[in-house]
């Protein structure tokens, strides 16, 4: 044996004894820092989405079983688990020790201080801190789930961007893309701008009623009687146009109205507003009943050629074939923006869509807060990260995007999870709000009154304004 | 005295688990709703209002439509229920083949929870994919879009409804019919009566009571109706079919506006027993005083 090879032999033998020594050292840290806490079982509430399945049937069971700690993940609909959760939490009775924390709630929860701080649980408890977790693996995600001081209340599970998704079949079709080019004048490639977007779809209403297809220009969130599609607008579509956190100004005394400052009703809103409806018009004709589900389901039954979709339905429209017809088919972009847009979310002004995702956190009266802080540290370590984002697509910290995996699995996704990594700055969550549910339960009836054209958009907008500041001041923020 | 005290002894689970479940959540309703409480307010503790979440309520323009659309979906399902399911009684009071197995499968909706049944007609009428409007507008030509037309929205409830409860109505209509004493029926016949002579003065007055009852299991299912509509149309298109339910767990839940969504309730619960006693007291309550 040559030297060299006895060289390199024994760096690998080094390397794989390191690695499994280090690998029992972590699984060794699990085994004590949990001793003290065996045989207790802590609970946790969610809703029902891939990434809370897969915590559930594999993080919980791999957990257990590396710490003697039962994990119960009650699973249920958006509405009830807020409602569980709430409830809970504003009684203090204890039942959770988790609660999944949407980005656009944690806000209102912080407010109710419903929260446990788990940087400060964590140093005060430093013989529970897991050598595996860091903070710093999160992505800048994490940030929405901190209070002014940085401190963190909820371990990110989930994180996507709401995309515009498009059919590249369809897109990169030689025929398409010459009647296209002879009908406007320009290549068919994903919009960038409002107009460019519009008639795109246009072009694929009629080509589907030409061709006798089951296909339609875009895709709309535009139920009638569901919230999702005031969050269409608001997080979507009137941030595309320049108007951000609903057109509402928390530093002008939570204005809504452009009388008293705000933008609610403001000329960029009408803009978004009709043109938003335009959309509807010629999208397919379950748009009306749509929420985000059935936009996806749409989108993955072939009958958009593009639209804006959540990332989580990104993921199994584009690489699930046992749920859809587009697999391979889909591609992803940034959407259509209005002038200066763009220029506005580079400078941290403004922002383009909507970066939606969830933690996990702990109600301040858990019972079980050892055990639990313990649990919330091992979904939080880098190592649990990949096979997560394969099964779910989701990406909650840095380096995940670097894994093998998630990199081939990017590939179906047709450069989704690039995106996130490289445009997810241009994108935000939900206005830190703690009226958040209020506000959007006092002007969605009126919303449906646009949407079902009973009143005009700056009709339907001034009223919205005007009930936006009058619930304002009835909880007390506005003055 | 020993049976009364043996009697009271055995009430006394049902009398203790209805205290604690039914009255004191009761009166914690109707204590809150003298209150401002919204816990996501800047002030989230329990204010006294007085009568206020009262006053407020004859002026909202929203609670009065929900009314008014539920006080129309109560009328249009429970109407067409107890007409429909006298028929199908009548029908199975007499012999024809298959006849078990088609009185199983009419029961089947009932044992489906609400959730369930608005899930699947939301599945069958969703627009342009649903099996409803597919046939609709393939074989008559006719849009059926339920996101649109409020009109469309609010007779698939009505209709989903009949479908899920009529059976129940009709069960308890053939337990009134089968118990009915033959006399009066064969003296009718030899006095020469007519069919329609028969049900006005024989049939329905001695099964009155049950027609009541039935009544009255459905007008307060009706009124609390949430579970199918949530499912299936979320309560629009708008507020075509905001029911008060709907309106209540909107209020209460979403907006966590707690006080407010307590005095509805209770208001809700006021008119549901006023409506109850004004269909006894027109009913049943002549009928009494005749006897």
């Amino acid at each position: 044996m040559s030297f060299a090879l006895k060289l390199g032999a024994s760096a690998l033998a080094l390397t794989v004894a390191a690695t499994a020594s280090f690998a029992e050292s972590r699984a060794e840290f699990w085994k004590n820092a949990a001793e003290p806490y065996q045989g207790v079982t802590i609970r946790g509430v969610t809703e029902s989405s891939p990434p809370s399945l897969y915590i559930r049937e594999v993080l919980a069971p791999e957990f257990e079983a590396l710490t003697g700690i039962r994990v119960d993940v009650e699973t249920t609909s958006w509405d009830q688990m807020f409602d569980k959760a709430i409830k809970d939490m504003e009684a203090g009775t204890g039942i959770y020790d988790m609660a999944y924390i949407e980005q656009d709630i944690i806000y209102s929860y912080l407010a109710r201080g419903f929260l446990t701080d788990l940087t400060g649980y964590l140093a005060d408890h430093p013989a529970l801190k897991a050598p595996s977790y860091d903070e710093a693996n999160f992505t800048t995600f994490a940030d929405y789930f901190k209070d002014a001081e940085g401190n963190l209340y909820g371990v990110p599970m989930e994180a996507f961007l709401k995309v515009y998704l498009y059919r590249t079949d369809l897109f990169g079709d030689p025929d398409i893309q010459s009647a296209f080019k002879a009908q406007t004048g320009r290549d068919l490639v994903p919009a960038k701008t409002h107009a460019e977007y519009a008639e795109i779809a246009q072009f694929f209403t009629d080509y589907g009623k030409a061709n006798d297809m089951d296909l339609w220009g875009t895709t709309a969130q535009a139920h009638t009687g569901h919230v999702a599609s005031w969050y269409e607008y608001y997080e979507s579509v009137a941030p595309t146009f320049g108007v951000y956190n609903w057109g509402i100004d928390p530093d002008n005394n939570y204005a809504a109205s452009t009388a008293n400052g705000g933008a609610m009703n403001g000329p960029e809103a009408v803009e978004a507003m009709t043109w938003w409806l335009s959309m509807r018009d010629i999208a397919p004709p379950e748009s009306p009943a749509s929420t985000w589900t059935e936009v996806g389901t749409t989108f993955g039954a072939g009958r958009a050629a593009q639209g804006l979709v959540y990332g989580e339905n990104a993921g199994w429209i584009a690489a699930d074939a046992e749920k859809s017809l587009v697999v391979g088919k889909v591609g992803v972009a940034l959407p259509p923006l209005a002038d200066g847009v763009l220029a506005e979310a580079e400078s941290g002004d403004g922002y383009i869509g909507y970066y939606d995702g969830g933690a996990f956190g702990m109600p301040h009266s858990s019972k079980n807060k050892e055990a639990t802080a313990l649990f919330l540290q091992y979904i939080g370590q880098n190592e649990v990260q990949p096979n997560w984002a394969v099964a779910a697509p989701r990406v909650t910290n840095t380096a995940t995007y670097e894994d093998p995996k998630v990199v081939a699995f990017n590939e179906e996704l047709g450069g989704y999870y690039d995106l996130i990594k490289d445009k997810g700055y241009l994108f935000a969550g939900a206005p830190a709000y703690p009226f958040h549910a209020q506000v959007r339960e006092a002007t969605a009836p009126i919303f449906y009154q646009i949407l079902l054209g009973d009143l005009a958009p700056q009709e339907g907008l001034d009223q919205m304004a005007a009930a936006a500041e009058a619930t304002l001041s009835d909880l007390g923020y506005r003055k | 005295m020993q049976s009364k005290r043996l009697g009271w002894i055995l009430l006394a689970p049902t009398l203790v688990i209805l205290f604690f479940f039914g009255v004191l959540p009761f009166i914690y309703v109707v204590y809150v709703s003298f209150h401002s409480w919204n816990p996501f307010a800047v002030n989230p503790e329990m204010v006294f209002n007085g009568a206020d979440n009262f006053r407020k309520i004859v002026f909202d323009s929203a609670f009065l439509n929900s009314v008014g659309v539920t006080v129309m979906f109560v009328f249009f399902a429970v109407l067409s229920e107890l007409i429909i399911g006298y028929f199908l009684a009548q029908a199975f009071m007499r012999d024809f083949p298959g006849k078990a197995i088609f009185r199983t499968i009419h029961t089947l909706p009932l044992i489906m929870a609400p959730i369930i049944v608005g899930s699947v007609w939301k599945l069958m009428t969703t627009p342009s994919i649903g099996i409803i409007p597919h046939y609709l507008d393939e074989w008559f030509g006719i849009s059926m879009n339920i996101g649109t037309s409020a009109p469309a929205a609010f007779a698939t409830i009505v209709i989903m409804d009949i479908w899920h409860w009529t059976p129940l109505v009709t069960l308890t209509l053939i337990a009134a019919l089968v118990s009915l004493p033959q006399d009066p029926f064969e003296q009718a016949q030899i006095d020469g009566a007519g069919k329609r002579q028969i049900f006005w003065h024989i049939t329905l007055p001695m099964i009155a009571p049950a027609v009541v009852a039935t009544v009255f299991i459905r007008l307060m299912d009706a009124l609390r109706t949430v579970d199918e509509v949530w499912m299936l149309t979320g309560g629009g298109p708008g507020s075509a079919t905001r029911f008060v339910g709907v309106h209540i767990f909107k209020e209460v839940f979403p907006k966590t506006n707690y006080g407010y969504g307590s005095t509805i309730s209770v208001i809700v619960l006021y008119l549901t027993i006023v409506s109850c006693w004004l269909l006894y007291v027109t009913m049943l309550a002549p009928r009494s005083k005749k006897d």
